[in-house]
């Protein structure tokens, strides 16, 4: 090979340390910098203490002026909001999914489709906008009507505009796991007289299930590491609570609420931003890895 | 005989699907015919369910596209009113020093409120001059500034001058129809300055114009005097570091994976890995800009630098996933009759392969393109949220980006920030639409269909 051969193929090289690298630093700043939030704050009272109120941390040298970090309201509305969203997602994208494999026509489909692509891709930012201006008030209003109280930050309109915004998500990721359902299966079905709604549940479902699951957990994994629709739909400050109709706050939001705006690098409450990272990061990995072993396992069996 | 006996058969079971007994004080309708039935139903309820998941996707989008579009239409025209003027030497330099620093703390105020004062009698009570000097907006008064400072020789003349509305008043010629008092109040426009606008129309002194100062300024405490042009330069510098650093990096990525790397433990690790990279959380992205960019290299906060700096990691796995496609669609015998002609790895690498999924390559980084630029977490981490009136100039000025700037704004409680907000939306998303178009026109015109 020739010199300059070489240098190319080091360039190579060297790109995909560089990229393997990153995932490293990734997990090397942020586990450290957890790290350090532990040395201040142990980390039993992070995962199992029910209050958080990291803004009372006022002097460093404080005794127990700390302020208390305790993360479960932050999971549990994480939790919630992503639940509300994939009880809106799931039987959505799923329903268009089969809908559009199963009945829809070749004209039906793609005028159909363009509309999930672009509802795929809006900008999160827009969708946090609509929940702001349109949909809380609405949820407001009707709430209003029946005479129950909705808090103008409810869990439920962030939910569901989350859920409208992964539905696209969740319907290409399932309409890819059911055209791949042998055909065979699905003509044997229609032969021995079952109706498209029999053979959707007695074949392709219980066919394309590991696929389905696959798809769920990527969609839990973008409804917990969502930030924008949070930041600006859902509240700010930790409620501990399992009513979708209140105030509740998610990781996403904590972390930048607890980032934005002047700081320094050394207060717990900066720290606790990364140790909620941290968390987020092992969460949405684990999902993924699980979603990715299922998806490849299911193919392998299906060819 | 046959088909007369065919005949009668169809017209019992026609009978049955009306629910009707063909057959009177005989047995009624059979279990299996019950459970056809019961079938059908069900089949429909199901097809009806499956439509109507994608009808609301559809209705979704509907009432968010008219929700965008109904409110931020206005924000394209402005309401200007045409007031008299007089730069009275009085009022800009009462000691006759002709000093730039006595012009630039003068009272402009002064001159607009003298000015509305006469075209209306004189006789007003004290709220009613008030009510009348709301109507123009503070932007007038910095108008009038700059128009003394760039030519000073204005002092003690006199003129015309078309002035913009207050942000209330300006949604409220745009969209009232001014023909009743009904629903002014929503506006925040008293019964006297509705009247007062009314006489200003009849005296044709009061006009729409296209707003220029929405495309060609920066960000503003006003709703009416702010522009989007800061956070639009913002996000070119953003996207061009980011795709110059990860353009390079993830192409020559995927080029090593794909055409040089043995099948071992090592490649399906790093090809997990970059699967799980393409998935993680944006904002983590973001704790890592903030901890390894800014703190530990010590790069300028909020600048389009560590902007792009941080896209670039997000979109960098989304482009070596789709360049491997790419590489992978080129068909084997390229490759082998480059080889065969004595080309060595390298050269059949670079000067084949890349060369035949480059179309599809350009297509996946058009549309890595569009996921940054509609990518805000990251970037309000490492202070890209900073409120900017100042256009940047370099990569290392204090930046923020269109979807922070929407962001921005939506936070904002100001009324008149709403058609900013959903006009700035609107921007966004045509942008989007038209890389996103490009991509499409790339693949159709360039992709080889092997």
């Amino acid at each position: 090979m020739r010199t300059s051969d070489r240098v190319i193929k080091a360039f190579l090289q060297l790109s995909t340390v560089i990229s393997v690298l990153i995932t490293v630093l990734i997990v090397l700043s942020v586990f450290s910098e957890t790290m350090r939030f532990f040395s201040h704050v142990s980390p039993f009272n992070f995962f199992f203490g029910l209050e958080w109120s990291p803004q009372t941390a006022i002097r460093a040298d404080q005794a127990g002026g700390s302020g208390s970090f305790g993360a479960v309201p932050i999971f549990v509305g994480t939790v919630m909001i992503a639940a509300i969203a994939m009880a809106v997602a799931t039987p959505l994208g799923l329903l268009a999914a089969i809908y559009l494999s199963v009945y829809a026509t070749p004209r039906f489909r793609n005028a159909a489709k363009p509309v999930l692509e672009i509802l795929a891709g809006i900008p999160t930012v827009v969708y946090g906008y609509f929940a702001v201006v349109a949909f809380s008030p609405l949820l407001r209003a009707g709430g209003d009507y029946l005479g129950i109280e909705v808090a103008s930050e409810s869990a439920l309109a962030a939910g569901v505009v989350m859920g409208i915004m992964i539905t696209p998500f969740i319907m290409s990721l399932s309409e890819d796991v059911i055209s791949a359902v042998p055909k065979s299966l699905i003509y044997g079905s229609f032969a021995m007289g079952a109706t498209p709604y029999e053979t959707v549940r007695n074949v392709i479902i219980p066919a394309a299930f590991p696929g389905i699951i696959g798809a769920v957990l990527l969609g839990i994994s973008r409804g917990i590491g969502e930030t924008m629709i949070v930041v600006m739909a859902a509240g700010l400050s930790s409620n501990l609570t399992l009513n979708p109709l209140e105030a509740v706050t998610t990781a996403t939001v904590q972390i930048v609420t607890l980032l934005v705006g002047d700081h320094e690098f050394d207060s717990p409450k900066t720290l606790a931003a990364f140790a909620l990272g941290f968390a987020l990061f092992i969460m949405t990995f684990l999902l993924n890895l699980a979603a990715q072993i299922i998806v490849k396992r299911y193919r392998q069996y299906n060819v | 005989m046959f088909k007369k006996t065919e005949r009668q058969a169809r017209l019992i079971l026609k009978r049955i699907h009306k629910n009707k007994n063909p057959f009177v004080f005989s047995y009624g309708v059979t279990p299996a015919q019950k459970w056809i039935v019961k079938r059908k139903r069900t089949e429909k309820q199901f097809k009806f369910f499956g439509f109507m998941s994608i009808a609301l996707s559809a209705m979704f989008l509907g009432g968010l596209m008219l929700n965008i579009v109904s409110n931020g239409y206005t924000a394209f025209t402005r309401v200007q009113i045409y007031v008299p003027i007089e730069f009275s030497k009085e009022i800009l330099d009462p000691e006759n020093t002709g000093d730039r620093a006595a012009l630039s703390k003068a009272d402009y105020r002064k001159l607009v409120q003298n000015g509305l004062l006469t075209l209306f009698p004189a006789n007003m009570s004290r709220t009613e001059k008030f009510e009348l000097f709301a109507l123009v907006s503070k932007g007038g008064y910095y108008q009038l500034r700059e128009m003394v400072l760039a030519d000073p020789s204005l002092v003690g003349r006199r003129g015309q001058l078309w002035l913009p509305a207050a942000s209330n008043v300006d949604m409220f010629i745009k969209r009232h129809s001014l023909k009743s008092e009904i629903g002014i109040s929503h506006y925040k426009v008293s019964n006297r300055q509705f009247e007062m606008l009314k006489e200003l129309i009849d005296k044709e002194r009061l006009r729409k114009v296209f707003n220029k100062t929405f495309f060609l300024g920066g960000d503003s405490q006003e709703p009416e005097q702010a522009g989007i042009l800061g956070s639009f330069i913002g996000s070119i510098f953003t996207i061009l570091v980011c795709i110059a650093v990860a353009f390079p990096l993830g192409v020559a990525t995927a080029l090593y994976l794909e055409e040089f790397a043995k099948e071992n433990w090592l490649t399906d690790l790093i090809e997990i890995n970059i699967n799980n990279l393409a998935a993680v959380p944006s904002i983590i992205y973001g704790l890592l800009g903030l901890s390894i960019y800014i703190n530990i290299i010590g790069m300028p906060r909020s600048s389009a630098l560590v902007g792009g700096l941080v896209l670039a990691l997000l979109v960098m796995p989304v482009i070596v996933i789709a360049t491997r496609n790419a590489l992978r669609s080129v068909p084997h015998s390229v490759r082998y009759a480059a080889l065969a002609m004595g080309a060595n790895p390298v050269q059949v690498a670079m000067h084949h392969t890349f060369i035949y999924a480059l179309p599809g390559i350009m297509t996946g980084v058009i549309l890595s393109v569009a996921r940054a630029l509609g990518e805000t977490s990251p970037l309000l981490l490492i202070g890209m949220v900073a409120f900017l009136t100042d256009v940047p100039k370099t990569i290392t000025d204090p930046a923020t980006t269109l979807p922070v700037q929407v962001y921005l704004w939506t936070n904002n409680p100001e009324f008149g920030f709403v058609e900013n907000t959903a006009a700035a939306i609107i921007i966004l998303l045509l942008v989007l639409v038209i890389i996103n178009a490009l991509a499409a026109w790339v693949r159709q015109k360039f992709e080889i269909k092997w």
